[in-house]
């Protein structure tokens, strides 16, 4: 663990600029850029402070015992339902139905670097398609065409290598760095796709593949999904940003900070943050504005907790719609085993996709639209490989199954599908009325089931992705079944962004319609799913909500 | 959701009733950090820290049918004991009061069907597979199955996967750095990876 010497420490009874709550994908992005912007910034990060020389290949901590995923100093647990009807149960010795890392750099520490930039039609579906009964489909209340400037910032200040491909929105500049070198589960993928009509592209992903920004290229260890980076190579934002917004001399990220309450004043404005530190003791830092940048599920539990005679139903919840529309992306997998080893545990996990099922198709009787990729998923590590590795009906212990994970490991590729999510207002986050966390703070509370289109849509991509691997020649397929999540990565939509206040939680410049000197700029603020791989658009957001948040602050508008 | 969550959810559910509520019941003290554990590396043949020698004995027997010797090491030899030895006194420690009830039992229950032999480890290797069919659907049968794959093919500092024997079974080796080509099937294709940039209209 280490700090950067040229970091401030401020004072917590003198007010700052601004406090970000949470220094993931999008706090890391606004911290330096609001640092860099000349302002006074305190990051609030309930998780450790680690860096490159922290991670290690450790599959057991990393993967099975949750290690950059947990609490550290207490028990946080969360609770589960699939409907609003049924008594939601505690979660516990699995992976948590919020499934996101704590630590600087959040979960883009953790996670695989897909970077698909949205399509036009993403941000504007509802006016393209018309309503959907009985859900929360929506226009976004800005465009692709607002946001790209802000996609090719991040592709060339985080570090995004790639190569455009047949169906992409258009872009005003090429990526910096060209795709990383295709593996065999690539090859594969691109010549069963093709064999059956469809055009494969190289996967942008959050990944070096030379060295840029004074960063080193990607050495192709292999443990990069669900691992911390060792080479910094992994564009997190604890290798991309952070320490740029550290430089700046005007941010100080504070670790082990734990926030459980916003207090507001009369006038119904933020005055400080009020968080549990690493000794467990209270604190409270004042702060001019905050923004909440701390996941789509701790960002709604953060304004849950927050509720006063002003704001009964939580800050910045008149409308009533915090928490709610929460928005995960549907998942088919689709395994294959080939005669030759395609070594699948060496390198990034994707490196070729499919996006000819991008759009909607009237002709396919459901909404949605998807994508498709190649990689090992599980089958990258050997534990996971001997836990879930190996087709159906094969034994899990005995002689017969020493010889099977002997023969599937090398074997081994996966086809995901991703897919959109249609926002439900049934689908949410709230805070669990009996279960609290080892300082008594309520938990976090999801209830998810999948609409029938988004299950409808991963069940057409897996079938497409049978046609791809049996086409490319696999000596077996085999398919997970399609159905309902219960642990989400993508914690999208929870406080939404829109022009009304009745229906969003936030204006189209991450401002809280309640509150004018709170911003909420996370995967909370989506207004629709987009196709499975959210980040990049988490980021992009960042940017420009920074760029505007700076101009506020400069009129005197906050 | 494109992460190992939902899968491993899905494999200890389906894998027992084998876990079912007892494992939820135990795996509180996961949140403890396994690395803890790492700094108690055994050398083969030192004594154990949690474990009795007896219960050593019926646990090598019972992890070496979940994976036994063949042509190359079985759990036992490839320090799946110790490497539950060193769990149960840390990360798994809640997980000890189950496991000992359930091979007391179990242990009761092999006697009672070969009254002639000392234990479970004193069967045959047919013999021993049929015992362990009986129990297979019991959280202490998940348990040991869980903890002998994580033994297997954890690092070798947790005791566990000795001489990296678990990942040479599978083919896993284990580097720091790669270079393309990786596999049988991307071999041709290096020296042409493609030079990337832009061949895209801008706006």
């Amino acid at each position: 663990m280490s700090t950067s010497e040229s970091q401030p420490k401020f004072k917590i009874r003198e007010e700052v600029d601004f406090v970000i709550v949470g220094s993931g994908a999008a706090g890391g992005v606004l911290a330096r850029e609001l640092s860099t912007n000349g302002f006074s910034v305190v990051v609030l990060e309930q998780g450790l402070y680690r860096t490159a020389a922290d991670f290690k290949h450790d599959e057991l901590d990393v993967l099975i015992n949750n290690g950059l995923m947990d609490h550290p100093g207490w028990n946080d647990p969360q609770t589960f339902r699939k409907f609003e009807t049924e008594t939601a149960v505690q979660i516990q010795g699995e992976p948590p139905p919020a499934y996101y890392a704590r630590g600087v750099g959040g979960s883009s520490v953790h996670f695989t670097a897909n970077y698909w930039r949205f399509h036009q039609s993403d941000f504007k579906e509802r006016s393209l398609l018309g309503p959907m009964k009985g859900t929360g489909f929506a226009d976004w209340p800005i465009s692709y065409e607002e946001l790209e400037p802000y996609y090719t910032r991040v592709e060339w200040e985080c570090g995004v290598s790639g190569q455009p491909g047949p169906f992409d929105a258009p872009r005003s500049k090429p990526y910096p760095l060209p795709p990383m070198p295709v593996k065999s589960s690539g090859v594969l993928f691109e010549k069963g796709a093709r064999a059956i009509g469809l055009h494969p592209q190289p996967a942008p992903l959050a990944i070096l593949s030379k060295p840029h920004n004074g960063r080193p290229a990607c050495v192709n260890c292999g443990f990069c999904m669900g691992f911390g980076c060792e080479v910094n190579a992994k564009s997190s934002t604890l290798a991309s940003m952070i320490p740029l917004a550290e430089a700046t001399g005007r941010c100080e990220i504070r670790p082990l900070s734990t926030v459980f309450r916003i207090q507001t004043n009369d006038a119904g404005r933020v005055t400080e943050v009020v968080y549990l530190d690493s000794k467990g003791q209270e604190q409270a830092q004042k702060t001019r504005a905050l923004i909440l940048a701390a996941n789509g599920a701790e960002t709604p539990r953060l304004l849950f907790l927050s509720e006063s005679s002003h704001s009964p139903n939580g800050l910045a919840n008149s409308s009533g719609i915090v928490g709610k529309y929460l928005m995960g992306n549907g998942h088919s997998i689709t395994q294959a085993a080939f005669e030759h080893p395609l070594n699948e545990y060496k390198g990034v996990q994707v490196t070729r996709i499919v996006h000819d099922f991008y759009e909607n198709d009237p002709a396919r009787g459901f909404y949605g639209g998807g994508g498709m990729d190649a990689r090992p998923f599980l089958d990258s590590t050997p534990i996971l490989h001997a836990m879930t590795g190996l087709p159906p009906g094969t034994p899990t212990w005995g002689p017969e199954f020493k010889r099977m994970l002997r023969h599937y490991f090398t074997r081994k590729m996966s086809v995901l599908g991703s897919t959109t999510s249609v926002p439900l207002a049934s689908n949410n986050i709230t805070l669990d009325p009996n279960l609290k966390d080892g300082k008594g703070r309520p938990a976090i509370r999801m209830t998810y089931m999948d609409h029938a289109d988004d299950l409808a849509m991963a069940t057409f991509l897996q079938d497409r992705a049978v046609e791809v691997l049996g086409a490319a020649g696999a000596a077996e397929i085999w398919r997970e079944p399609v159905e309902g999540g219960t642990v989400q990565a993508h914690l999208l939509g929870t406080c939404r962004m829109g022009n009304d206040p009745a229906t969003s939680v936030v204006d189209k410049y991450h401002r809280a319609h309640d509150v004018p000197n709170l911003f909420i700029c996370d995967g909370s603020s989506f207004v629709s799913s987009g196709r499975g791989q959210p980040t990049m658009t988490i980021q992009a957001l960042a940017f420009r909500a920074a760029e505007h948040i700076t101009r506020f602050a400069r009129n005197g508008e906050i | 959701m494109t992460n190992p969550g939902n899968s491993r959810r899905k494999f200890l559910k389906s894998s027992g009733s084998v876990l079912g509520a007892s494992w939820l019941a135990i795996n509180m003290p996961l949140v403890v950090s396994a690395s803890e554990a790492a700094t108690k590396n055994k050398e083969l043949g030192a004594g154990f820290e949690n474990l009795s020698l007896e219960e050593s004995v019926e646990l090598s027997a019972i992890v070496d049918q979940i994976i036994p010797v063949d042509e190359t090491p079985g759990a036992s030899e490839t320090g799946v004991v110790y490497f539950i030895d060193i769990a149960l006194g840390s990360f798994m420690s809640g997980a000890a009061p189950m496991l000992r009830q359930g091979l007391e039992e179990f242990q009761q229950k092999t006697v009672s069907a070969y009254p002639e032999s000392t234990g479970f480890s004193g069967l045959s290797f047919e013999q021993q597979t049929e015992m362990l069919k009986s129990v297979e659907d019991t959280p202490m049968f998940g348990m040991l199955h869980f903890l002998t794959l994580c033994g297997m093919f954890c690092l070798p500092s947790y005791s566990g996967n000795r001489e990296e024997a678990g990942w040479d079974l599978i083919g896993f080796d284990h580097r720091h750095a790669w270079q393309p080509p990786f596999g049988y099937y991307d071999a041709n294709v290096h020296g042409q990876v493609p030079a990337g940039g832009d061949d895209h209209e801008h706006i």
